[in-house]
This record gives C-alpha cells, sequence and structure tokens, in this order.
C-alpha cells in the first residue's frame, strides 16, 4: 500500500518552478487586465458624464444587437459602472480564459513533448503532482487577476462591492477554463491540439453567450462566459452564477484526474491520427514551405479580422446616434465632415494595426525559424538566402494585405446592409487600400530588422508595431513634438472619408516599403546564420 | 584530381572565441573521409562554413571547385547534406520532410525512397513533432541517400541511431562508395570511422593535428603485445621503441613502436611462446594520444551532462 498522496509528491517544489518560469508571463496577463479595466472605467466616466449622456448610451446600445453580441447583457446601463462592466467584462473574461489555458496547457502536455516532465516524474515526483501543480499555478493567476481587476475598477472610482464581484466573476470564469484545459490536454492527441480545443471551447461559450443575450434568453446559462456575467456587477449584484463556475471546475479537474490515470504520460486519450506519406505538390519550393507554415495563422487571423470588421461596422449605426450631439465625444474621433466617417476611419486604422501586427508576426516566423535551426537544412538544399526569406516576406506581405481588405470588405458591406446604400461598400473598401503601403512598411521593417539585426529582431519589430499603436490612438491627446508622430507610417496615410487621397505620401510609404524589404534581403544574404 | 573539399588555414570565430583557428582539410573525390574529433573542435563550424552557412574570417575554402559562400546555391545541387542536430517542422510528417529537403535539393527517386524508408524502419505518415532524435536523422538520411549527389556531407549522422540501424548507414556509405561518391563523414564514434573511412583527418580545438589513412596513422602507433612465455625473456627492457613494460595474470604485456616489432619478435622467439596477443592501435587509443589527459573530461562530461 502506499501512502495517501504519494501521488502529490513533490506538487510544492513544482509549483514553486512553474511560478518562477512564468515570473514575467503571468504579471503581464495580470497587467493588461487590470489596465484594460482601469481605462475603460477612466474613459467612461469621462464620456458619460451627465445623465442625459449615459440615458442616450443605454438607450442606444441596449437596442443594438452587434454591441449586445460582443460585450454581453445590457444591464446596469444607467449608471456609469454598469456601463463599464458591460463594455470590458467579455474582453477580460476571454482574456482570462486565455491565459488559464495558456498556464494550465503549458506545464502540462506542452511540458511532456518537450520531454521535460519525463525528467521530472523520473525524480521524486507523484503522478498528479505535474497537473495539480500546473492547475493550482492557473489557479493562483486567476485569483491575482480578480484582484488586480477589483482593485483597477475601485481605484478609478467604481463602488468596490460591484467592483470586487466583477473581478470574482472573471477570475471564476479563468477556473472554469483552467478545468476545459485540465481535460483537454488528458484527451488532445498533442499538446497542440488540445490548445486547439480548448480554443473551440471559448469560441463556442462566447457564441451561445452572444445568441442567448441578444434573444435575452436561457442559452446564455449555457456558457461559462454567461455566468461569468450572469453576476450583474454594479446593479443585481448575485453571487450564485460563481457557485456555478466553481462546480463546473471542480467537475472538470475531477474528470481531468480521472482521465490522467487512463492515459500514457506523452500521449493523449485520442491517438494521433497518421498524416499524409508524402507531401503535396504545393511543396516544392521556399514559398511552398512558408505558406504550409503560416496558413493556419493566416486563416485565424482571416476569421478575426472579418468578424472584427463587421461588429465594427455594425457599431457605426450606434455611433451616430450616441455621439451625433455629444461634443466632448467628438474629441476622441478625427475631425470630420461626419460623426460616423471619422469613427470609421478610427475602425480601418485599427484593422490597419492588426494587419500590421500580423505582417511583423509572419515575418518573424522566419526568425524563428531560422533560430530553431530549421532554416539550416532548407538552406543546405538548392535554396537560396533571398528565396527563402523571399517566401515569408511574401506571405507576410498578401497574408496581411488580405487582411485588411477582408476587414474592409466586411465593414463596407455592413455599412452598405444598414444604410441601404450599395456604394458603401466601394467607398469604404477604397478607403482600405489607402492603408495598405503603411502595413507594407511595417511589414518591411520586419524584414530589414531580421536581416540586418537577427537577435534584437522581433523586441524591435514589435516596439515598432506598439509605436504606431500608441501614435494612432493618442498622438492627438499626448502634447509630444510633431516628428515623434510623424515618424510612424499612418501618419502618412490619409483618412479617405476625411482627406483628399494623397497619392504622393502613399507612393513614398511604398517606396520605403520596397527598400525596408531589399536592404533585409540582401543583409540576410550576407550574414551568417544565427542560431538561438 | 582536383580535391572535392580543400581547406587550408580556416578561421572562424564568434565574439571571442575562436571557433576555427586555421583548420585544414582535403578531401580527395571518391573517398570516404572521417572528420573526428571530440565535442567542441570545430567540426559542425566547419561543416557550416562549407556549406556558406557561416562565412569564413580567414583562410581558403573549395568546395566542389567553386566558392562555398558565393556559389552556394549550384554547389548545393551536387551535394547532400544530413545536420547533426536535426530539427524538423513538427507539423510536417516525415514524409513530408523527405519530398521537401529531396526536391528543394533538385528531385528524388521515388523508388530509393521506398526502399530507404524500409531499410530504416521509417514510419513517414508521423508528425515530426512525435519524433525521437534517431528518427528525425532519419528523415534527413532518407531524404540525402535518396537524392543524386557527387558529395555527401553527414555531420555526426548516426549518434541518435541503434546498432542495426548503424549497421544499415554504414552498408549505405559503403555503397556510396562504390558508386564512387565522396562521403565527409564527421564523427566522435571512433569505431565508425574505423569501419569506414579511407582517410581521417582529427581535429582539436580548431586545428588539424593528424590527416591521412588509417595505416599511415597507425604508422606513427604503437602496437599492444601480450605474451606468455615458457622461460624468461632477456634483455626486453632494453630495446628502443619498447613501452611500458609489465607483468600481469602471469603474462608480459607491452607497447611497442611498429619499427621496433621485428626486434621484439626476434627476442620473443627463443623464449617458447606459448601464446601471443597483438592488436593494432585502435582510434581511441589514438584519440589518447593527441587529446592526452583532455580525453577523461572531454568524453566523460557532455554524457553526463544531461539538460
Amino acid at each position: 500500500m502506499r501512502a495517501p498522496g504519494t501521488s502529490l509528491a513533490g506538487t510544492g517544489t513544482l509549483v514553486r518552478f512553474a511560478l518562477r518560469r512564468d515570473r514575467v508571463r503571468l504579471p503581464v496577463w495580470i497587467a493588461v487586465g487590470a489596465g484594460l479595466v482601469a481605462t475603460q472605467s477612466v474613459s467612461s466616466q469621462a464620456l458619460y458624464d451627465s445623465p442625459q449622456d449615459l440615458a442616450a448610451y443605454a438607450a442606444s446600445v441596449g437596442a443594438n444587437a452587434a454591441t449586445i453580441a460582443l460585450s454581453g447583457p445590457p444591464v446596469g446601463l444607467d449608471t456609469v459602472a454598469g456601463a463599464v462592466a458591460f463594455e470590458i467584462s467579455s474582453f477580460v473574461v476571454v482574456l482570462t480564459a486565455l491565459m488559464a489555458a495558456s498556464t494550465t496547457g503549458r506545464h502540462t502536455r506542452a511540458d511532456e513533448e518537450a520531454g521535460r516532465t519525463e525528467l521530472v516524474r523520473a525524480a521524486r515526483v507523484g503522478r498528479h503532482a505535474p497537473l495539480t501543480a500546473a492547475v493550482l499555478v492557473s489557479a493562483a493567476a486567476c485569483l491575482a487577476m480578480a484582484l488586480a481587476i477589483g482593485a483597477a475598477a475601485t481605484a478609478t472610482g467604481l463602488p468596490a462591492g460591484g467592483s470586487s464581484l466583477l473581478g470574482a466573476s472573471v477570475g471564476a470564469a479563468g477556473l472554469v477554463f483552467t478545468g476545459v484545459t485540465a481535460v483537454a490536454v488528458q484527451v488532445g492527441a498533442s499538446a497542440r491540439a488540445a490548445q486547439g480545443a480548448v480554443v473551440t471551447v471559448l469560441g463556442a461559450a462566447f457564441v451561445l453567450r452572444a445568441l442567448g443575450d441578444v434573444e435575452g434568453s436561457w442559452v446564455s446559462w449555457t456558457s461559462p462566459i454567461g455566468w461569468a456575467q450572469a453576476t450583474h456587477p454594479y446593479s443585481g449584484d448575485r453571487v450564485l452564477p460563481l457557485l456555478l463556475c466553481l462546480l463546473a471546475t471542480a467537475v472538470l479537474l475531477g474528470v481531468a484526474v480521472a482521465l490522467l490515470d487512463r492515459r500514457d504520460l506523452g500521449s493523449g486519450l485520442l491517438a494521433a491520427r497518421p498524416g499524409p506519406a508524402s507531401a503535396p505538390r504545393s511543396l516544392r519550393s521556399p514559398l511552398g514551405l512558408a505558406v504550409r507554415l503560416q496558413r493556419g495563422a493566416l486563416a485565424g487571423w482571416t476569421v478575426g479580422l472579418a468578424l472584427l470588421g463587421l461588429a465594427l461596422g455594425g457599431l457605426a449605426g450606434s455611433v451616430e446616434t450616441l455621439f451625433g450631439d455629444n461634443p466632448e465625444a467628438r474629441a476622441f474621433l478625427p475631425d470630420a465632415a461626419s460623426v460616423v466617417d471619422a469613427y470609421l476611419a478610427t475602425a480601418l486604422s485599427m484593422a490597419a494595426l492588426l494587419a500590421g501586427a500580423y505582417a511583423a508576426s509572419s515575418v518573424l516566423r522566419a526568425r524563428a525559424e531560422e533560430a530553431a535551426g530549421r532554416a539550416e537544412p532548407v538552406l543546405a538544399t538548392a535554396t537560396g538566402r533571398v528565396a527563402w526569406l523571399a517566401g515569408h516576406a511574401t506571405v507576410a506581405l498578401a497574408g496581411a494585405s488580405l487582411l485588411l481588405l477582408v476587414a474592409g470588405a466586411a465593414v463596407g458591406t455592413v455599412r452598405a446592409l444598414a444604410t441601404g446604400d450599395s456604394a458603401e461598400l466601394g467607398r469604404l473598401f477604397g478607403a482600405t487600400l489607402a492603408y495598405l503601403p503603411a502595413v507594407w512598411v511595417l511589414a518591411g521593417l520586419a524584414v530589414a530588422l531580421s536581416g540586418l539585426l537577427p537577435r534584437p529582431a522581433a523586441a524591435l519589430a514589435w516596439a515598432a508595431v506598439a509605436y504606431v499603436t500608441v501614435m494612432a490612438f493618442f498622438a492627438g491627446s499626448l502634447d509630444w513634438p510633431g516628428w515623434v508622430d510623424d515618424a510612424s507610417p499612418l501618419a502618412w496615410t490619409p483618412l479617405v472619408q476625411v482627406d483628399d487621397a494623397a497619392a504622393v505620401p502613399l507612393a513614398v510609404l511604398t517606396i520605403l516599403a520596397a527598400a525596408l524589404l531589399g536592404a533585409g534581403l540582401a543583409g540576410f544574404r550576407r550574414r551568417d546564420l544565427v542560431a538561438g | 584530381m582536383a580535391p572535392v573539399i580543400a581547406v587550408s588555414g580556416l578561421v572562424k570565430t564568434f565574439g571571442s572565441s575562436r571557433a576555427l583557428d586555421g583548420l585544414d582539410l582535403e578531401v580527395a573525390p571518391g573517398e570516404v573521409h572521417g572528420f573526428l574529433g571530440p565535442n567542441g573542435a570545430g567540426k559542425s563550424t566547419t561543416i557550416r562554413v562549407l556549406l556558406g552557412l557561416l562565412r569564413a574570417d580567414g583562410g581558403h575554402a573549395r568546395l566542389l571547385g567553386g566558392d562555398p559562400w558565393r556559389d552556394a546555391v549550384a554547389l548545393h545541387r551536387r551535394l547532400a547534406y544530413v545536420p547533426g542536430d536535426v530539427t524538423l517542422w513538427p507539423g510536417l510528417t516525415g514524409g513530408e520532410a523527405i519530398d521537401l529537403l529531396g526536391r528543394l535539393q533538385g528531385g528524388l527517386d521515388p523508388a530509393r525512397r521506398a526502399e530507404l524508408l524500409e531499410r530504416f524502419d521509417l514510419d513517414p505518415r508521423k508528425r515530426a513533432r512525435t519524433y525521437s532524435k534517431g528518427n528525425r536523422q532519419k528523415v534527413a538520411l532518407v531524404a540525402a541517400l535518396a537524392s543524386d549527389a557527387e558529395l555527401f556531407v553527414l555531420d555526426e549522422p548516426t549518434s541518435g541511431l541503434d546498432p542495426l540501424m548503424e549497421a544499415a548507414f554504414q552498408d549505405e556509405v559503403r555503397a556510396l562508395r562504390d558508386q564512387g561518391r565522396t562521403v565527409l563523414l564527421s564523427s566522435h564514434v571512433l569505431a565508425e570511422a574505423e569501419h569506414l573511412c579511407d582517410r581521417l583527418t582529427i581535429v582539436r580545438h580548431g586545428r588539424t593535428v593528424q590527416s591521412g589513412t588509417l595505416a599511415q596513422m597507425r604508422h606513427l602507433t604503437r602496437t599492444s603485445v601480450s605474451v606468455d612465455t615458457a622461460r624468461p625473456v632477456p634483455g626486453l627492457a632494453d630495446l628502443p621503441g619498447v613501452h611500458g613494460l609489465r607483468t600481469g595474470d602471469g603474462r608480459l604485456h607491452m607497447d611497442v613502436d611498429t619499427s621496433a616489432l621485428d626486434d621484439v619478435v626476434r627476442q620473443l622467439a627463443g623464449s617458447g611462446v606459448r601464446s601471443l596477443v597483438s592488436a593494432p592501435p585502435t582510434l581511441e587509443e589514438l584519440f589518447l594520444r593527441h587529446y592526452g589527459d583532455d580525453v577523461p573530461a572531454e568524453a566523460v562530461t557532455p554524457a553526463l551532462a544531461v539538460r
């Protein structure tokens, strides 16, 4: 007979080890969550500072299906605090679910696949210890997120009770997804498959919640996100849904442990299906390889930007009713002939920034391939340096352009349907084209950095994306010298609904993008491969 | 005939560390050339320079009559490479990786591919993320061996293979030699080089310490002799070229310079030899002589340093 608790031997050490490995990751997730809540709280309090403004907001939002689908049940909109919870809770719930999923997955199957668990389990560590430690770390992160959100909301002037409940709801949803991930990593054929399953569950939970909230029906109660939002912070202040979350978490964890006892280390309950024994015809060139490696990510981004385009387009209607006579709200938007056009320009800028972020991540995939040693076998074949890097750069440029055009088409389609004016589609799609050169510059910069400064390339490329993002949204409100903003390619992009199309800056941006691309390719041709 | 690989005085530095410090290497057409040295001696760095993946800081390197950096793409059409540490794309199957690398190299023979998969007992339908180190190595080996290259550059190709697969690999290398192809085989598995190689280059700390055929190197080394005689053998200790004379288990042991073998045998002949064992030096002993005291540290540490 083994002593009870033997299967948990070493859990404490593993928890400390996991916390050490995540000492940067987790605080960043939590800071982003709390930061989103604090930002929303401050800006909502500034926007709806009179009862009339708030009433107009509640009337507009309460009738807008797109907003409800994106945010949650339209309750408590008669107070600013309720409006904050409505606007931000769905985002932070999804953020926290992703944090819990990645944390739980990272310390279970991902470690098993890397062979690290084998080494750990060979020491005096029980069979259940790695899973238990991962769940404890994820739960601790959810708790920290809950406290941070509660503190951020309270500190920015919202009622303490409701703020604590808001935080607790978000944390409880994170616990449920800790449980979902704990089950998925037992079942999935690989760590990647398990993560995919969790994201699918999260997506389904979001859709069910959106359906239920739009119809005002029971369907929301089938979704853990719905449970988290059913607490109605600042209005109903209901605690019962939290117990539902805890109950679901307990059941899921119980299932996970039962499944853990029925599987082998390193493999899921579902066996990996064999793949093709030979490569398709398309896999015969550096470009073919780059497409194959990046197609999954691009598909995900495309769906995401299409949905975002539909949502942003759908919100344009409420902007019109809401901000039409609110001068303070107008101050947040660029000068424009019409408030809606100004809003749409901001929406397209957002799509352009996301396309730029995709471009950077896609180019940096090449650098990641090189660092992992996977460029070496390809470059040892009759494949030139330029062809290899250009393969990834082509995917980045074409993919980012596709994303932007999909988002533009989605915004345009929704607006054309809403206004009944089919010319809107062409007008907004055309407006999107003007953002292409700015996006290409971000892609070109990432190529130049990868070719010329391989080691800091990723950090610098992301810093550039962050800089352009900050300038796009805050340059107007920051009292910085003009050149700080002027260095951003988006600053030179005409907002077509607002400005006259300016061909010269766009041509200059395109030439700049090409020059950066050329410099990066030339630099890569001249340097050593850099592993690690 | 012009050498397939001609490297002289090659220098490569990474920051302050000098990975290659005047390395020489010459590989003749049609030979299997062993490239030996302990870990960190500069074998992989030399190979990466020859493949144009790294740029040399000094010295000369010619590969198949071309410049390995400038003519990389043209030269790579004529060679096949198996890296020491094969990393593959986790989402691609082994078969897909073989086809991709083969096609990029200039095409591979499907019949040969099937034969090699059978030979190395590799399931091409598995995703690379599930492969062990040995299986990843097999993927690179199949892709290389199924190609029609003139030169095969193999960087410690058997470090993850089991003995059965190692034997299959050795058969394949012999077949390549029989077809007149050139092989550069880097290794620290001495028995492998001993079995396969026509000539050897031994490197250490980025420099070539010795180069030649195995016979030429043995010339420089001592034969170990162990003998059991009816009567004591007089005067052995006084013979020049006899080293480490000692008795143990009732036998006489000594290490004899090749030049002194004749004298030793003459001396033994009158003493009633009951049994005599003589062994040529193994590469292990060659290594021991070249690396002296370093060997225990360098040979033992990597095996223990499991991350």
